[in-house]
């Protein structure tokens, strides 16, 4: 029993957030599907809407846990895999049998179609960490589904009046969670460790686990892996060279640069920018056909994609605590604070590459979905990411100790940003460019560099701390 | 089997050198686990110190409390006759120092790893750095993270080796190492210790290194070191005294200089510090016991005072 309570407490320990955002989303369905027999029939299907988006999330999060959790050492955990078996058998009771039940029994329509759509749904969201090639095939079904919606909205309705629907979903569930589930009960060797502070944005999505263990990489992830580490070992051949030649202070930060974010070198920026571009031109044109598009959502997505970065380096931070001791011993600084100096002068450098993200993304997003302001939209996009990226530099770097916090602080940080960036734009829109970008570069930079000055001085005060990080 | 234990006596050798390394007082606790509780401690300079003391017992936060790695509740340390209140920038260039756990840069390969430190040494050692990565098969081309724990524990040697420091911290440096790379490691560190000034402290359960090193012995028990001594000196003044009669021993018999006495069977084994055989045979015939006098390893030694 304990071991069981250990499994299925795994996504609370891991993020936190997301576990009880999810849990609250299942206990919201479960009050709404309540509510029917009292209400509105209606209610059942905004129910559905929450099971299905809840398990579809949640079983995409425990298999996030579960990829770092089967790692050879575990099998020889006594009944490992029985047990294993036994908290899915639980998941699958929480987030489909029960709402299943429930809707039967209060003869909610499509009952039995509905719980297997959802047993289709977990099992798509568990094997979209461990094989992506599954998440591919559901994009191009909805790729499919958008370029001929008549014939997809037929289909849906010849299924949900067949007889055979239900057993070929739970059939495909079955099929899907084995494909999911062989490669995380395979034993295979782990992956050289990348830098915690790698960048984790789309594009280098996925290179390590929730737990901080290197993730599995599929072939064509090993050789994008292997192209950027060339870039970053030409990068650091270069500093190299040119500090040998001519030491200084800045060509020494940039040698630190180079060696705590190996991945933040020009070319992999670059590389990285193009990876991103491709996808979203992609998504944009096949999955999500332009024209459904509000233009101005673009910057926001674009201020969201290019904050992914902090959480990682909050984390990454303390990951990588013991690791700089040996950056200490090597720098030999006058005093701590000199050290915690070349730690901020090193990392305060993703600031520019945020926003120099945000702005390409919305360059992007401009592009592919013909915006009629673009002007409106890149500046309010710009101004906002710099406040933003400087306030979540430096919550992630005296921010809180606790996994919950830092996800509490994620996304708060994003969340406002993106917020901000939507009163930016209507700013603009209502002032003009030069006053309405004038008062959102006093507010945003104002309020980002006030946090950024605290912060350093927070962390100049604090003396650097080298012992591995307990838990969390 | 029952076990008393005596402190050993703490008085140090004088030192014709000044210490490299001066302790006082020093404090270190983990929430409400206190785990150094007021060490004293002088390292003279010249010489390989060897810090025994069991699983938990504190060697490994004494070693990085005194390169400024852990902060200290208490106490002070003075490096180089400074105190480490600040690193104090190139002295931390004397320094080398290898961790009991290799986290280095995984993700980094060994030559550019050895480069990027080496960019930062005034007396990095290239020639020396390059014979042991030839000498130890460490490939230069291979990602930190593809190594073994034993190449990764090479390789943290060779950085700590390479800058030619005056005062060398190791941590258990040969835990993973096989028989080969041990001794191979011990005549690279006794090559270093021929020149003038170089000082090691040097933590480990392999004691057979120790007496290959002619150690000086800090014992770390309890919080506080118990002792300092040469390896020779505690040699030639510890002995085993084995006492034994039929019908065994309620308590140890009463002897001036036992460190420890331990009943076991029909025997009571003292370590005894400056032993008068005369004294113990008048003693085992006073007991009607039979005596016979052992000369302990340091093995045998550690086991019985640590």
């Amino acid at each position: 029993m304990k071991a069981l309570w250990q499994l299925w407490r795994l996504p609370f320990r891991q993020m936190a957030v997301g576990a009880v955002l999810l849990q609250l989303a299942w206990l919201a369905g479960a009050v709404l599907l309540g509510c029917v027999p009292a209400t509105d029939a209606s209610l059942a299907g905004v129910a559905a809407m929450l099971f299905a988006f809840g398990a579809w999330f949640w079983f995409t999060l425990l298999g996030m846990c579960l990829r770092g959790l089967c790692r050879p050492e575990s099998f020889l955990l006594p009944g490992f895999r029985q047990r294993l078996a036994r908290m899915g058998a639980l998941q699958v009771a929480q987030w489909v049998l029960l709402p299943t039940l429930a809707a039967l029994v209060l003869g909610v329509p499509h009952a039995l179609l509905g719980g297997a759509g959802l047993l289709l749904l977990a099992a798509i969201g568990l094997a979209a960490s461990s094989a992506r090639y599954i998440s591919l095939v559901v994009w191009g079904v909805f790729m499919l589904a958008g370029w001929q919606p008549g014939l997809a909205g037929a289909a849906v309705k010849v299924l949900i009046a067949s007889a055979w629907a239900v057993p070929l979903a739970l059939l495909l569930a079955v099929l899907v969670a084995s494909l999911g589930l062989r490669p995380l009960l395979r034993i295979e060797d782990r992956e050289t460790d990348s830098s915690p502070l790698e960048n984790a944005q789309l594009g280098r999505a996925r290179a390590r686990n929730l737990d901080g263990t290197p993730a599995r990489r599929g072939k064509l992830g090993q050789r994008t892996g292997a192209i950027f580490d060339g870039t970053s070992q030409r990068a650091m051949e270069q500093a190299l060279a040119r500090y040998r030649a001519k030491p200084g202070w800045h060509l020494r930060t940039v040698l630190v640069r180079r060696l705590l974010l190996p991945h933040d070198n020009p070319q992999a920026i670059a590389l990285r920018l193009l990876m991103v571009a491709a996808i979203v031109t992609f998504y944009v044109v096949a999955v999500m056909h332009r024209q459904r598009f509000n233009a101005a959502v673009v910057g926001a997505y674009a201020i969201l994609l290019g904050l992914a970065r902090f959480p990682q380096l909050g984390r990454g931070m303390r990951q990588m605590r013991p690791n700089l001791a040996d950056l200490y011993l090597t720098l030999a600084p006058p005093t701590r604070t000199d050290y915690q100096q070349t730690l901020l002068d090193a990392l305060v450098v993703l600031v520019p590459i945020t926003v120099l993200s945000t702005v390409a993304y919305t360059g992007l997003g401009i592009v592919l979905t013909h915006a009629a302001e673009p002007a409106r939209m890149l500046l309010a996009g710009a101004i906002v990411s710099v406040g933003a990226s400087l306030t979540a530099l430096a919550v992630h770097l005296v921010g809180p100790e606790s996994g919950f916090g830092r996800g509490v602080v994620d996304v708060v940080v994003t969340v406002g940003a993106m917020a901000v960036y939507w009163g930016g734009y209507w700013l603009l829109g209502a002032l003009g460019l030069t006053i309405g970008g004038g008062l959102l570069l006093l507010v945003t930079l104002g309020f980002g560099l006030g946090v950024w000055s605290s912060a350093r001085r927070e962390y100049l005060r604090r003396p650097p701390c080298f012992d591995a990080p307990l838990a969390g | 089997m029952s076990t008393t234990a005596t402190a050993p006596a703490t008085t140090f050798p004088a030192t014709p050198n000044g210490p490299v390394l001066r302790v006082r007082g020093l404090r270190k606790a983990f929430k409400q686990r206190e785990v150094l509780r007021g060490i004293d401690w002088d390292v003279p300079s010249g010489r390989v110190v060897g810090l025994l003391g069991r699983n938990g017992a504190g060697k490994t936060t004494l070693l990085r409390c005194l390169l400024g790695l852990s902060p200290t509740d208490a106490g002070t340390v003075e490096l180089f006759g400074e105190a480490m209140t600040e690193p104090g920038g190139e002295r931390m260039h004397r320094i080398g120092f290898v961790p009991q756990t290799f986290d280095l840069f995984p993700w980094m390969k060994v030559r550019a790893y050895l480069d990027f430190t080496a960019a930062f040494y005034a007396n990095w050692n290239h020639a020396l750095a390059g014979r042991l990565l030839g000498d130890w098969q460490l490939d230069p081309k291979q990602k930190i993270g593809e190594l073994s724990q034993g190449q990764r524990q090479k390789l943290a040697i060779v950085r700590a080796i390479a800058p030619q420091p005056d005062l060398l911290v190791l941590d258990e440096p040969v835990a993973s190492l096989d028989p080969q790379a041990r001794r191979a490691f011990m005549a690279e560190l006794l090559e270093l210790m021929k020149a003038p000034g170089k000082t090691v402290i040097f933590s480990t359960h392999i004691t057979a290194d120790l007496e290959r090193a002619d150690a000086d012995i800090a014992l770390l028990r309890d919080g506080a070191i118990q002792f300092t001594r040469p390896l020779a000196e505690l040699r030639e003044r510890l002995r085993r005294a084995v006492l034994a009669r039929p019908g065994g021993w309620t308590q140890a018999p009463a002897l001036p200089g036992v460190l420890k006495a331990t009943l076991k069977g029909d025997e009571a084994q003292l370590l005894v510090e400056d032993a008068d055989p005369e004294g113990l045979q008048a003693l085992a015939a006073r007991e009607g016991a039979t005596l016979r006098i052992e000369t302990p390893t340091l093995e045998d030694l550690f086991v019985e005072l640590a």
